[in-house]
């Protein structure tokens, strides 16, 4: 009910049934008083022919000839008029009408029909010269007869477009709902990383597929973009080493030649700044490497338990120089399928996170299970963590948090962990309380 | 040694040359596939040194070549890609060893001196000796001057590794490579750290260190 009360698409197919179903009611209520007003002005035309189609005999024959005339007419009952004639002390001498003695000119009066009890009915009364009384009346009953027909039919006619209106309000609003949802779908998927996904386009060539199929192009467009600037990325760093490699030969034939004191040191450094850069450009190819998705056809399936329980061995002495601890809890065997070098060097620098950015006496564990087809593997630690609203930022590229700025990196450790995470089709996720953990969801091995 | 060097990049080659031939080697350069295919076919050389890039024909293709035409010198493929499939595809196509432009010179000599060296694959050794250190490799024990040192599995391996190349310089990436099986670099300190608690089991009681480290080239533990 709240999606319904929330969405457009609905909202308007209401909004439009019930217009028009209010509008077929100011149809219904004028056509009511018209036809009513049209049939009140017939029968007054009625009563008034008939008071003069009496005169000639009240002129004629006096009272006497007009009560003939009047019991004539009623004995006739060729007209629905009922008649009456009063004395001038208000007592009915001739007519079948039951009722008082009347003011004159035009009355709503009441009558007492002899099957059908108390009446109302239109009246016309005219005062004759000798102070009779003449009353013409006709009977309410068919008009309101006409007036209760044309309530109930645009009553029901109301009920039904309403209910029509719910009915196709409901249809076209999910049809544009069910139409929107596909793109919306369609953006989610790119929302959460497939830049593949693309609108599904009909063969109607309507608003919806026309707006899905600039999207497309759009999309088209975004995707040669981004392919373009990885392009260039991982050009410029490829384009970059040759010289770089030169440089650092160069630097090192230099090495050989100078042997001891402060210029040597300044070599020696001038190599690891040359090293470092050359490091960075690695970490870039390999990014853009992984972002091809050509490495899946080696993927193999790969003991992450076991992995880890390496890890864990090759690290603890780190940790231990650096006065923390690092324990393992990865216990038999958790197979994924991947390639065991990549999720390796992700799970290294999560490793290395945990142990440069943390405090001295950092308890760090490590962690591998299979659980509910997914192989989960974690680095959790004490230490102060990311804060939650960096948490997707410090996967992208070159990201560095404030605090980590005085420590040596990149920026690009992270990144190459979502490049290998996403290679595999594993989620990252951070999370923490007291203490901060990064977790990699590998769906797990079908092999296993 | 007859070292052929092919490789286009007249920079690298220069550089190569000249290191390896202040080494004491004889090293033939040229700079198409299809020369380098046809003097390896012709002449007897100890180890190749292919670029895999090469105008012409590709080094890949003179590798596959090669090893069909039965020619089983030692091959060392150098790439500027450092891409994970190269190197996959480098070994398959019949290489032994495979190093990502750039590299230090030093990394290269201490592989050409692998590559040279490398033992037949027929003879199983079971036990390694070299300056006082004993290495059991079925009992998987190490003593040093007949006291046992008790080592971790990664402190054996990289000992063990030491000892197959007594006398030569063995790099930490070599180490990564065949220690860790990682053929990429971690960026940490677990060579360095992992060779420093080695030394210190080693050494304990005063002992001389027996491993000698060279900044920028690598670990060495002497040959009797």
């Amino acid at each position: 009910m709240r999606t319904i009360v929330r969405s457009a698409a609905y909202r308007m197919a209401f909004a439009v049934s019930l217009a028009f179903a209010l509008a077929t009611l100011l149809l219904g209520i004028a056509i009511y008083y018209a036809a009513h007003a049209a049939f009140a002005r017939e029968m007054d035309a009625g009563i008034q022919q008939a008071t003069s189609g009496l005169m000639p005999d009240y002129r004629d024959d006096g009272i006497d000839g007009l009560k003939e005339a009047m019991a004539q007419r009623e004995g006739r009952g060729t007209d629905s008029l009922e008649y009456a004639l009063f004395q001038p002390d208000g007592r009915r001498v001739a007519g079948s009408l039951d009722t008082p003695m009347p003011e004159t000119g035009w009355r709503m009066i009441s009558f007492l029909d002899p099957v059908e009890g108390p009446d109302p009915a239109r009246a016309l009364i005219t005062r004759l010269p000798d102070s009779y009384r003449l009353v013409v009346a006709a009977d309410l009953e068919p008009l309101e007869q006409i007036d209760r027909t044309i309530l109930g039919l645009f009553g029901i006619a109301f009920a039904v477009l309403l209910l029509i209106g719910l009915f196709g309000a409901l249809v076209f609003g999910g049809y544009l709902r069910r139409r929107l949802a596909r793109i919306e779908d369609t953006a989610n998927g790119i929302i959460a990383g497939d830049l593949s996904r693309r609108m599904t386009i009909g063969p109607r060539r309507d608003e919806f597929d026309r707006v899905a199929s600039s999207l497309n192009i759009m999309l088209d467009r975004i995707a040669s973009l981004i392919a373009n600037l990885r392009q260039v990325t991982s050009d410029l760093a490829h384009d970059l080493r040759t010289p770089l490699a030169r440089l650092r030969n160069q630097l090192e034939t230099l090495q050989g030649q100078v042997q001891s004191g402060q210029q040597r040191e300044s070599v020696d450094e001038a190599v690891e700044r040359a090293d470092e850069v050359l490091h960075l450009f690695d970490a870039i190819l390999r990014i853009s490497e992984l972002d091809e998705g050509s490495l899946r056809r080696r993927f193999a399936p790969v003991d992450l338990c076991k992995l880890v329980r390496e890890l864990g061995e090759t690290h603890a002495p780190l940790a231990e120089d650096a006065g923390k601890t690092l324990d393992v809890q990865a216990e038999g065997e958790c197979l994924v399928e991947g390639d065991r070098e990549l999720i390796a060097q992700a799970l290294i620098n999560l490793i290395e996170n945990a142990l440069r950015h943390t405090p001295a006496g950092t308890k760090i564990l490590i962690g591998a299970r299979g659980e509910f087809g997914r192989v989960v593997a974690f680095v959790r630690d004490n230490g102060p963590g990311i804060p939650e609203n960096e948490r997707e930022r410090v996967l992208e590229r070159f990201v560095r948090l404030e605090e980590a700025r005085s420590t040596p990196g990149h920026g690009l450790g992270l990144s190459l962990v979502r490049a290998i995470a996403d290679a595999h089709e594993a989620r990252i996720s951070m999370s923490g309380a007291d203490g901060f953990e990064i977790a990699l969801h590998f769906p797990a091995s079908v092999a296993a | 040694m007859r070292i052929l060097i092919a490789e286009d990049d007249a920079d690298t080659a220069g550089f190569v040359e000249r290191g390896l031939g202040e080494l004491g080697h004889n090293v033939t350069v040229v700079d198409k596939g299809t020369d380098a295919l046809h003097l390896a076919l012709a002449e007897a050389f100890d180890l190749l040194i292919f670029d895999r890039m090469l105008p012409g024909l590709d080094g890949l293709s003179v590798v596959r070549r090669l090893r069909t035409a039965d020619v089983a010198a030692p091959v060392l493929l150098l790439t500027a890609l450092g891409k994970i499939e190269d190197r996959v595809e480098g070994l398959d196509a019949g290489a032994d060893d495979y190093l990502v432009k750039p590299f230090a010179f030093s990394e290269l000599a201490a592989r050409v001196n692998a590559l040279s060296r490398r033992p037949p694959p027929q003879t199983t050794v079971t036990r390694l000796f070299a300056v006082g250190i004993e290495m059991n490799l079925l009992s998987r024990e190490v003593r040093r001057d007949g006291k046992i040192i008790p080592l971790q599995p990664r402190e054996f391996q990289l000992l063990e590794e030491l000892l197959r190349h007594a006398g030569e310089f063995v790099t930490r990436t070599m180490l990564l490579e065949r220690v860790w099986d990682f053929h990429f670099d971690p960026q940490t300190k677990i060579v360095e750290t992992h060779i420093s608690r080695l030394r210190s089991k080693l050494n304990e009681g005063g002992l001389p260190d027996p491993i000698e480290t060279v900044r920028g080239v690598g670990y060495r533990i002497p040959a009797e």
